[in-house]
């Protein structure tokens, strides 16, 4: 029982690292029509400033997560601006390859600015714990859940009930007609990048204190973000969230039960064959094609 | 004398734009030269290496173009096939068997899980399709760094012995120089093969199909057998540049083949250019050649920010692909051309 349930508050706290990836991806892509791989890079580049302004100064985890969500919506209106704008006419798959420039530039950057000691961010919290039914859960834990749980709840209601959510999707359900029709949709592609690079960067810094902060540090996030996308389908921004959640569920049960080797081949297979009877995941539909 | 000597260059040149095949030929044996250039110290053994690397891109990268340029199809997973191949012709050639069946053995069980991928894109799209890919390519690098079979961190390969009667091995120089020669010449062969099925009804059905599925099954196109095809052909071309980096580098390590590889397959075919078969070559040499061969003692760290800014600024002027720079250059000369006729006119109208 015990062991159930650490793997339900494990799980809980990767797949809000997921979920927060993943819906950062989401939201490029329905507003930009670009698969973002670069969130990931995003998120380490400003979770690098935090860690730099922490070791260097000794300011508070609380004060630099702040200022680095800041760089971070910087960064994500620099990128827009100066890089995603004037590739309106690129094919999508250029566009995507110009994620992949990004990288390059991100992780390139970085050891030029920080240095290449590996940097340490310490968790939000740092002790204390309570135990449900024989398994202790942190408080780091409940909290990072809470904050992911409760900011991806803020912008589900804002894209649902409020003006700009609505110009958020009308953008993603047509970007010429909702030009047509006054919505500033540059502001929106550009709020969207700055929104995802906060999520990703929220990301990183739950991410960091397991391990040290490190260029490649969320190429797994990144990938699993994905994987989240196409299983709870790319049409809702909820699907992505949800498939982020059961990824990790599913991932570190098969990994606990069945087979510490192949318990990930075996989700990721099984995740192949739904796809193959539901090919627009959980909760997408079949996009009507025009003859 | 100068006259016939014009006369041959002149029968020569036609004959190359007449027959494409020899022009591979020709483009090979000029790639072949570098083979002979380190052992009269004119290149390092490291540069040698840099384009034994950009022939292995460009065998991978030509079959992802016919997916992304001639079907309008995309695959993530190109790594795991890449790692398939090295892999798999180090585990045939440790089981003892000789070259050719292996290559034959690992290019056959890789088109296999291709025909696979094939068979599921028939029920999925579009950037679905995409990640599909992707997850198959984390299943194939999770079984390589799991099995015991895969040595863990990689397979030591060694000597390869071609045809039963010469063994090459990296360590000695020569061999080194005979080994780029074999790439040089599956690549040519590669680039035939590719020229072939594109110029062939099988080309002409893929380019349908990418522009549309529907008109194309409306004039009789079958989507399944193509798309099966499309996917087979990349997955092979990818294995086939496994096996040459397998027998070039001697050693196939099992945790290299990760999604950026992928990405920097698919970026090859972006920057190159979309159906174009030298594209595909300038592709990775702007992606990995100029880097590595230049940039890197320019700019030391700074290189792979260059190479990052290299492919956005190629992307924003070139979007299909950095071969259209000759149909630029091309248009400037006549321009230039024509302005300086017709200021000779001005001029001799003046006189």
């Amino acid at each position: 029982m015990d062991n159930l349930f650490r793997i339900i508050f494990n799980s809980l706290q990767t797949g809000s690292v997921y979920a927060l990836a993943a819906l950062g991806i989401v939201l490029i892509f329905r507003t930009s029509k670009t698969t973002n791989f670069a969130q990931g890079s995003i998120g380490t580049l400003n979770a690098y400033v935090a860690a730099i302004l922490l070791s260097s100064w000794g300011w508070n985890i609380w004060l630099v997560a702040i200022i680095s969500m800041i760089t971070a919506f910087i960064t994500g209106i620099l990128i827009d601006t100066f890089i995603i704008r004037p590739a309106a006419k690129v094919s999508p798959i250029s566009k995507q390859i110009i994620t992949l420039g990004l990288i390059m530039v991100i992780v390139g950057i970085i050891p030029i600015i920080f240095g290449v000691d590996p940097l340490r961010l310490p968790r939000f919290i740092g002790s204390g714990a309570i135990s449900v039914f024989g398994a202790s859960l942190t408080y780091n834990t409940i909290f990072v859940v809470l904050l992911s749980l409760g900011l991806m709840g803020l912008i589900f209601w804002f894209i649902q009930f409020t003006k700009w959510g609505l110009a958020i999707r009308v953008t993603a359900s047509n970007e010429t007609t909702s030009k047509l029709m006054g919505v500033p949709t540059k502001t929106v592609t550009m709020m969207s990048w700055a929104t995802a690079a906060m999520l990703g960067t929220l990301a990183a810094l739950i991410v960091a204190p397991q391990a040290s902060v490190n260029p490649n540090m969320l190429i797994d996030v990144q990938v699993s973000a994905f994987f989240a996308g196409v299983l709870g389908g790319f049409q809702t921004f909820l699907g992505p969230v949800l498939g982020a959640y059961i990824i990790a569920f599913s991932r570190n049960a098969a990994i606990f039960y069945i087979s510490d080797i192949w318990g990930t081949v075996i989700v990721y297979m099984s995740i192949l064959v739904f796809l193959y009877f539901k090919p627009f995941g959980l909760f997408g539909k079949k996009p009507v094609k025009k003859v | 004398m100068m006259e016939k000597l014009r006369g041959i260059l002149l029968g020569f040149t036609r004959s190359l734009k007449r027959h494409p095949h020899i022009q591979f030929m020709v483009f090979g044996a000029l790639l072949s030269i570098v083979a002979f250039l380190p052992h009269i110290g004119i290149m390092n053994f490291s540069t040698m290496s840099i384009i034994a690397y950009i022939v292995i891109y460009t065998v991978v990268a030509l079959g992802m173009n016919i997916l992304l340029g001639f079907s309008g199809l995309i695959s993530l997973g190109t790594a795991g096939f890449i790692g398939a191949g090295a892999l798999g012709i180090g585990v045939f050639l440790g089981l003892g068997l000789p070259f050719e069946l292996a290559a034959l053995l690992t290019v056959i069980i890789a088109g296999g899980i291709g025909a696979l991928i094939g068979l599921f894109s028939l029920k999925v799209d579009g950037i679905y399709l995409a990640i599909a890919t992707l997850f198959v390519g984390e299943i194939l690098r999770q079984i390589y760094t799991q099995v015991a079979i895969f040595g863990g961190e990689g397979i030591n390969i060694g000597g390869v012995k071609f045809l039963g009667l010469i063994e090459l091995n990296q360590i000695r120089q020569w061999n080194r120089s005979y080994l780029f020669i074999i790439l040089v010449i599956v690549m040519v062969i590669m680039m035939m093969v590719m020229h072939n099925i594109i110029k062939s009804r099988t080309g002409r059905a893929l380019m349908a199909m990418s522009r549309s599925d529907s008109a194309a099954q409306a004039m009789g196109v079958s989507i399944l057998k193509y798309r099966l095809t499309a996917f087979i052909l990349a997955t092979v071309f990818a294995t086939i540049g496994g096996i040459l980096y397998g027998i070039y580098f001697q050693q196939a390590p099992t945790r290299a083949w990760t999604l950026n590889i992928s990405l920097i397959i698919i970026a090859m075919v972006v920057v190159g250019g979309f159906k174009s078969i030298y594209g595909t070559f300038l592709g990775a040499f702007v992606i990995h050649g100029i880097p590595n061969l230049w940039l890197k003692e320019l700019f030391d760290d700074v290189s792979y920010i260059f190479s990052g800014i290299l492919i956005i600024v190629v992307i924003l002027f070139y979007p299909n692909g950095f071969v259209y720079v000759w149909v630029d250059i091309k248009k400037a000369y006549y321009k230039y051309k024509l302005k300086y006729a017709q200021k000779k006119k001005v001029t001799a109208d003046e006189e």
